[in-house]
């Protein structure tokens, strides 16, 4: 026991972030236990053999990896990727066992820290570090580790699935829900209060744990359906018209539902930083919106733009838009071309990486912009200096092709059921 | 196919009429069957939270998928409130129907134009309560919703203002569900307590089996009410004290939008539904519920972690008794226990109050795990004054200095054997 305690200090001192979640953890001595395991109730149960035969360094290892299943939810994400999938057998939770340990594991080691020995790594199928615990379970068989780790066992924090050993929901010092958030979130607070030497994948945990980002299509979506809906444009109740029901009612003034088609036009950055594959894409979920909006596809123009603009190319004449450009952008002469047609847009979606001067005063028509992420360090080789500016206040601003995984990092389970809806997406 | 058939079928039996009607009577006698259920008492922390929320009178938004049971639960909660339900599907009205409809008189010139409540809103004022359901609020178009603004806030249906007795909830489909929903606006969104409707399998099973479970009212203790107000207003005061920036954060990401998030209004419904659930003995869960659904999730796990802070046993009364000191159970809360008792101490050293400090922490060597102690320890030592003599208590406090000093060697050998591997590295 003391030499476990000892681990759980040096784990401490050396992630001094994880404290108060090592610390919440309830520990229980099981000779059945193989090693160390946890439950999704926070209690860690220990192999008493295991402890004697292992250095404490090593333990120290095993704390922290037992800890960030739980803190990573793997329980309840293992849950439903079992049920999404259809997936419940025995084989089929050491899977999930593994891919969480991979996840896990490709970050949390070294610095203090050293790796027990047989901690399984992405590396040893050839695998890429730095996935989530569902893109492995996806990409990956492990029909071929499965043999060979079949002693692998975290319990039930870890796949889900109650072993022998573990007391349940309704066992002594279990947390409930709320307090396993509580705890989730003074670590992820405390991450994010100091930032400075935490490794990456902890720092990405701590700000997406309570925040998870959403599918940029439902964003965008969402976006330019309540900028085209706005009063002004879009399904409206109006008093121009007399409403069918007041035939009905004498004396009365009833509005009618009109349609008023939004007119969508949309700025394409066409600069050489933009994948075609990213746009095409982008494209195709605008129009689709704009059509579900009600808008027409006539009513939906295109206008590339680089350095200068091109003409708006209507989309239903363009099958194929032909997209050209190249080179530097500046967005703002997209801007001023899509606010000179005739008619008015009604909308205006910008496409962009962002690498771009923004127009210096609010368009007369709602923004929407689709941001396509860049890492910060992509800037102008010839001005080493420009900083590209953020999208203005007045745009409401989407991230696409941000939105990985967007049914993993729900809070709490408290979304169990919307989060089974978007893995359709 | 199926449906053409069924159809056609009654036509031949249409001869015997007598038969026909016996038919359709035994017909109504297994409907009526099916459709007795009975209820039963059954921990539930959603339907607590609802029944909670209705009865602080704050308007309830809940967001599930369609057909998850929303409308049958508020059935449910109607029925065991004793409230007759009224529902109003939002999305299928105009937004004069809640703003009132203009009624053209002799001489609106003087007389002006009245705006006349819709029938739905006449009945639930003469009944003088009632539980108004709004349906598929985030499929109601922008000027629906402004109107409901007035309903769900002012509680005006044109003319006529909604009697106190009548209590308002809403649902809506989530935006991954929702094919063709608009938004919920910003200010609409404040207005509500968000809980997420989700099901449970074993309640849908033993439902669907004749058995719901039965919301009840929660039973407020007549004289807890004076502390409970006290409780929820130092919580939240205390709790903006000193995160003053959280008072008002209008949702500024795209993610966000639609639902709860910060504001004073909301911060007084949070207010008002601790003060609820402490007189009525509400678990910390359903409170939970409560809390994030009106403020949102990170102001309102900020309050929870306030919450459990304000839980923990005063540094003082800790001090003044160390024999007797009752120390949390959960290791992380017992470590911040331990460590307000030495920041009291630090705060004003006396020698006596050392001294106590270190018992305290010798009770909670003896009564739980001993590896917590060892930060509040050194802090507790580094406290010490020349004429301070150690006192003989901390003897038994040799084992923590143990334990510390076998992870103090561990992290050495563990960072030697980095070191060693990134010089092996460089070679």
């Amino acid at each position: 026991m003391e030499k476990l305690l000892a681990a759980r200090l040096h784990a401490v001192k050396v992630r001094p972030y994880l404290a108060d979640a090592l610390f919440a953890l309830h520990i229980v001595a099981d000779r059945s236990v193989p090693t160390m395991a946890v439950d999704a109730y926070w209690r860690c149960y220990v192999s008493p053999g295991f402890v004697a035969r292992t250095p404490v360094e090593e333990l120290a290892g095993v704390w922290v990896h037992e800890v960030s299943h739980l803190l990573r939810d793997h329980h309840e994400r293992s849950e439903r990727y079992a049920r999404e999938h259809d997936r419940h057998g025995p084989g089929e939770r050491l899977r999930q066992n593994i891919a969480a340990d991979f996840e896990i594991n490709d970050d949390i080691y070294g610095d203090g820290l050293p790796r027990p020995t047989g901690a399984v790594l992405p590396s040893l199928l050839r695998l890429p570090s730095g996935m989530l615990m569902e893109e492995y379970l996806r990409t990956a068989s492990m029909s071929s580790l499965a043999a060979d780790l079949a002693w692998l066992d975290c319990g039930s924090g870890a796949d889900g699935r109650q072993r022998p050993w573990e007391l349940g929901p309704a066992g002594a010092h279990g947390l409930t829900r709320q307090q396993r958030d509580a705890v989730r979130f003074r670590v992820a607070e405390g991450i994010k209060g100091e930032p400075g030497n935490t490794p990456d994948g902890w720092r990405r945990w701590a700000d997406e744990v309570f925040h998870p980002p959403q599918p940029w299509r439902q964003l965008l979506g969402a976006a330019v359906r309540s900028a085209a809906s706005a009063p002004g444009a879009g399904e409206n109740h109006t008093y121009r018209r007399p409403s069918r029901r007041s035939a009905s009612v004498p004396g009365v003034v009833l509005p009618s539902l009109r349609r008023t088609p939004p007119r969508v036009c949309v700025v394409i950055d066409t600069s050489g930083s933009v994948s075609d594959a990213e746009l095409g894409s982008a494209l195709l979920e605008v129009a689709a919106i704009s059509r579900a909006v009600g808008g027409r596809r006539d009513l939906v123009s295109v206008i590339s733009c680089d350095a200068a603009a091109g003409i708006a190319v209507p989309l239903c004449r363009a099958e194929n838009i032909e997209l050209i450009g190249g080179g530097g952008t500046d967005l703002r002469s997209g801007f001023v071309r899509a606010l000179g047609s005739r008619p008015r847009p009604d909308v205006i979606v910008a496409l962009t990486d962002g690498q771009t001067p923004w127009p210096s005063e609010e368009p007369a028509c709602r923004t929407v912009v689709g941001l396509f992420p860049r890492p910060a360090h992509a800037v102008d080789e010839t001005d080493p200096d420009y900083v590209p500016d953020t999208p203005p206040p007045w745009a409401r601003v989407v991230s696409i092709g941000c939105g990985r995984l967007p049914d993993v990092r729900l809070v709490g389970g408290r979304d169990r059921v919307q989060g089974a809806a978007l893995t359709g997406d | 196919m199926t449906r053409s058939t069924l159809l056609s079928a009654p036509a031949p039996a249409a001869a015997a009429a007598s038969g026909t009607g016996a038919q359709l009577a035994l017909a109504d006698d297994l409907l009526a069957l099916l459709r007795t259920t009975t209820t039963e008492p059954r921990p539930d922390e959603q339907l607590d939270a609802l029944a909670l929320a209705v009865a602080a009178d704050l308007p309830v938004l809940l967001w599930g998928e369609p057909g998850i049971g929303k409308t049958a639960a508020l059935t449910q909660l109607a029925a065991s409130l004793d409230l007759p339900l009224t529902t109003v599907i939002a999305s299928v009205h105009e937004p004069s129907d809640f703003s009132g409809l203009p009624v053209i008189d002799d001489d609106p010139a003087v007389r002006g134009v009245p705006m006349a409540p819709p029938r739905w809103a006449v009945e639930l004022v003469r009944a003088g309560r009632g539980l108004l359901f709004l349906d598929e609020l985030s499929t109601a178009t922008p000027a629906v919703q402004a109107a409901l603004l007035r309903v769900v806030l002012e509680r005006r249906v044109g003319e006529l203002r909604l009697p106190p007795g009548v209590r308002i909830v809403a649902a809506a489909n989530p935006r991954a569900s929702a094919a063709d929903g608009w938004e919920l606006s910003p200010p609409l969104a404040n207005r509500f307590v968000h809980l997420h409707w989700v099901h449970d399998r074993d309640v849908v099973v033993r439902g669907l089996g004749g058995v719901w479970p039965r919301a009840e009212l929660p039973r407020l203790a007549p004289e807890r009410l004076p502390e409970a107000v006290a409780f929820a207003r130092r919580a939240v005061c205390g709790f903006l004290e000193v995160r003053p920036t959280l008072i008002h954060r209008l949702p500024s990401t795209e993610t966000r939008r639609g639902g709860a998030w910060p504001s004073p209004r909301s911060w007084e419904a949070a207010l008002t539904l601790l003060a609820f659930g402490t007189a009525a003995s509400a678990s910390r869960e359903v409170m939970a519920l409560l809390v994030r659904g009106a403020v949102g999730d990170g102001p309102g796990l900020e309050l929870l972690a306030h919450l459990d802070r304000m839980d923990l046993p005063d540094p003082e009364t800790l001090l003044a008794d160390p024999s007797s000191a009752a120390l949390p159970e959960r290791g992380d809360l017992r470590q911040a226990a331990l460590e307000a008792v030495v920041a009291a101490v630090g705060a004003r050293p006396e020698r006596q109050r050392w001294e106590a400090a270190w018992a305290v922490l010798v009770r909670a060597m003896e009564t739980g795990a001993p590896d917590l102690l060892v930060a509040p320890a050194r802090t507790l030592a580094a406290l010490r004054r020349d004429d301070w003599e150690v006192p003989q208590a901390v003897e038994r406090l040799a084992a923590v200095v143990g334990l510390a000093r076998r992870a103090d060697r561990s992290v050495a050998r563990a960072t030697a054997a980095d070191a060693g591997q990134t010089t092996g590295a460089r070679r």
